[in-house]
């Protein structure tokens, strides 16, 4: 087949249509997605569903019934919920206290290249496990741990303190030793956002470092720092190994409050407290978006 | 940004307290990794240095058998999530849905881990009675293992877990690479699968490699969602916290603990040295092309 001369390719074979770039290629890029609707959005979404089935001796069966909420709401579970969100709480502050100024100090003072490096830091104690992070703390923490041993034999204290472990503190260390990298390096991403040049036109107006932090910090790089925020609060929550390791006994929180109802085979009220945590969860998420538009936090990486 | 005119004394400090809080976050670590060498265990007065810990951890056919699952499971997970998290990273360049699209896949970060464990639990559970009932009903039998908490549903487990960390250290690495060669490549007659193979991916591979790295280490340190899903066998991390919560701080404990440190350590560590080497080399590069040629 010819045209003024020249040959025209035959249109391709149609298999090779199927899987070229307006076929099947054109739809494996879609995997990712249908895998995470399939197992993490629809499971989360039927946990309210189940949250209302009815208990049975080992499993559940469907129905209508608010069981489950009435029990966690009416029991002292609502109670350590709240303590846990307090204890969360806390761990967030500590965390953005301790972690922020470090994510500024490597953002305004150490050089471009360099600060990657610098950040690199602190990816090494975020990958060792958290269960050991959490597990060595007891022999820091303990007695007779180096914490104690350390200030006695500085003179500081007489005798050990037992208060930092097995206790609620000790569960807000905890969380604080597990997520504080986390909150450098969402302070360092939204300080991406905050362009040197705002630094210097500050240093050349002579303003005081507080309100440079309060007035032109904090608003430019308050997305991230929400959202390490939410990370902290929603992991300190719900994250059981913490709680078990060093809070000693009655110490719990949201996902160990779950893990008891799976033991306990209670799969309703598992379901509803993991519900409130994800309804939490969304509500915290909602909020910080119509406050601060969490999209930046993306436009480094866009 | 250098100030000039900073205090070099403030400066130092605030390296100073950089410094202190790396310190501190690893302390912990290090401390319970001289301990597992300690013969006489914890809270001893003398320091015996040994290996018997590790030769009781390593002669226990279980703990054996569990550090073969974490193997295979990290397998598992690497061979699923790193093709995922690129055609991720791929689809978010493309979409105009970018911030739907974003959410749901780095929302599986803001799930505690128990929780998670949970959900994916029951979904199973229901899964599996959904598919055997299938199979009843068409009078056939091999729905019947479908979704049976086990290998499976744990490796399921893992990728959610694990995808978001890899998706987001590909599409930093892919921010960088400009879709202008891409064009160019398949001007010149590339198809897609050999534009990306020959031009895009050797200029994101640092990335690739660095994804596969931090699954294997989140893979293997994993305990949670994988004790909620695993079924019958057990990994080591799952040992671990059997042993912690029903033995106590034993000598083997601190063992278990130091292996899975040390083996976070080799694998990170190897990543960043490497990361700064090859920094080193482009910067060096970069420098000796910027210079002007001298003329003889």
């Amino acid at each position: 087949m010819t045209d003024r001369g020249r040959d025209i390719p035959a249109p391709p074979a149609r298999w090779k249509r199927l899987v070229g770039e307006d076929g099947i290629q054109k739809w494996v890029f879609y995997i990712p997605v249908v895998f995470f609707i399939l197992f993490f959005a629809a499971p989360m979404a039927l946990t309210v569903v189940w949250s209302v089935f009815e208990r049975t001796q080992f499993w559940m069966e469907p129905g209508f019934t608010l069981f489950a909420y009435e029990n966690f709401f009416t029991s002292a579970r609502a109670e350590n919920y709240v303590l846990s969100m307090l204890h969360a709480a806390a761990a967030v502050v500590i965390s953005f206290v301790i972690g922020f100024p470090i994510a500024v100090f490597i953002r305004r003072r150490v050089t471009r290249a360099a600060q990657h490096r610098v950040i690199l830091l602190f990816i090494l104690p975020f990958m060792i496990s958290e269960l050991v992070r959490v597990f060595a703390m007891r022999p820091v923490l303990g007695r007779n741990g180096v914490v104690n041993s350390v200030l006695m034999e500085l003179g500081i204290l007489s005798e050990p303190i037992t208060v930092i472990l097995y206790s609620p503190l000790g569960v807000i260390i905890g969380d604080v030793m597990s997520f504080l990298p986390f909150m450098i390096f969402a302070g360092f991403l939204a300080l991406e956002a905050v362009q040197n040049y705002i630094f210097e036109v500050c240093d050349d107006l002579g303003t005081g470092r507080v309100r440079l932090f309060a007035d032109i910090v904090l608003p430019l790089a308050a997305p991230g720092i929400f959202a390490g925020s939410v990370f902290i609060f929603v992991n300190s929550m719900g994250v059981a190994l913490v709680p078990t390791l060093l809070g000693g006994p009655g110490a719990v929180n949201a996902g160990l409050i779950a893990n008891q109802a799976i033991v306990a085979l209670d799969f309703p009220l598992a379901m509803a407290i993991s519900t409130i945590m994800i309804f939490t969860l969304v509500l915290l998420l909602y909020i910080g978006h119509r406050l601060f538009d969490l999209t930046k936090i993306l436009e480094p990486i866009s | 940004m250098y100030d000039d005119f900073a205090n070099p004394w403030t400066i130092r400090l605030k390296w100073a307290y950089l410094l202190a809080v790396v310190f501190a976050l690893l302390m912990p670590v290090f401390y319970t990794i001289g301990i597992s060498f300690n013969l006489h265990g914890f809270g001893a007065r003398i320091y015996e240095f040994t290996f018997d810990w590790y030769r009781v951890v390593l002669g226990d056919t279980l703990l054996v058998i569990s550090l073969k699952w974490t193997l295979y499971l990290a397998v598992a997970t690497i061979a699923a999530t790193i093709p995922m998290a690129l055609l991720s990273a791929k689809f978010y360049k493309r979409t105009r849905r970018k911030v739907a699209f974003v959410a749901l896949m780095l929302s599986p970060l803001f799930v505690p881990a128990d929780i998670m464990g949970s959900s994916l639990l029951v979904f199973f559970k229901n899964l599996a009675k959904g598919f055997a009932w299938l199979g009843q009903s068409l009078g056939v039998g091999w729905f019947d293992s479908w979704f049976d908490l086990g290998f499976l549903t744990a490796v399921i487990g893992q990728i959610i877990y694990t995808h978001p960390y890899a998706f987001i250290v590909i599409l930093i690495t892919m921010s960088r690479y400009r879709v202008q060669q891409t064009e160019a490549a398949r001007a010149c007659g590339a198809n897609a699968w050999q534009a990306f193979w020959h031009v895009e991916f050797p200029q994101i591979r640092v990335g690739v490699f660095s994804s596969c790295a931090f699954v294997t280490i989140l893979s293997f340190n994993e305990a949670v969602r994988t004790a909620l899903l695993k079924g019958g066998f057990d990994t080591f991390s799952n040992m671990l916290v059997a042993q912690m919560l029903n033995i106590g701080m034993s000598g083997e404990s601190y063992a278990m603990a130091g292996i899975m440190s040390i083996v976070s350590m080799i694998v990170i560590g190897t990543v960043i040295v490497y990361t700064l080497v090859r920094a080193e080399r482009l910067e060096r590069r970069a420098r000796a092309m910027a210079e002007p040629v001298m003329s003889g």
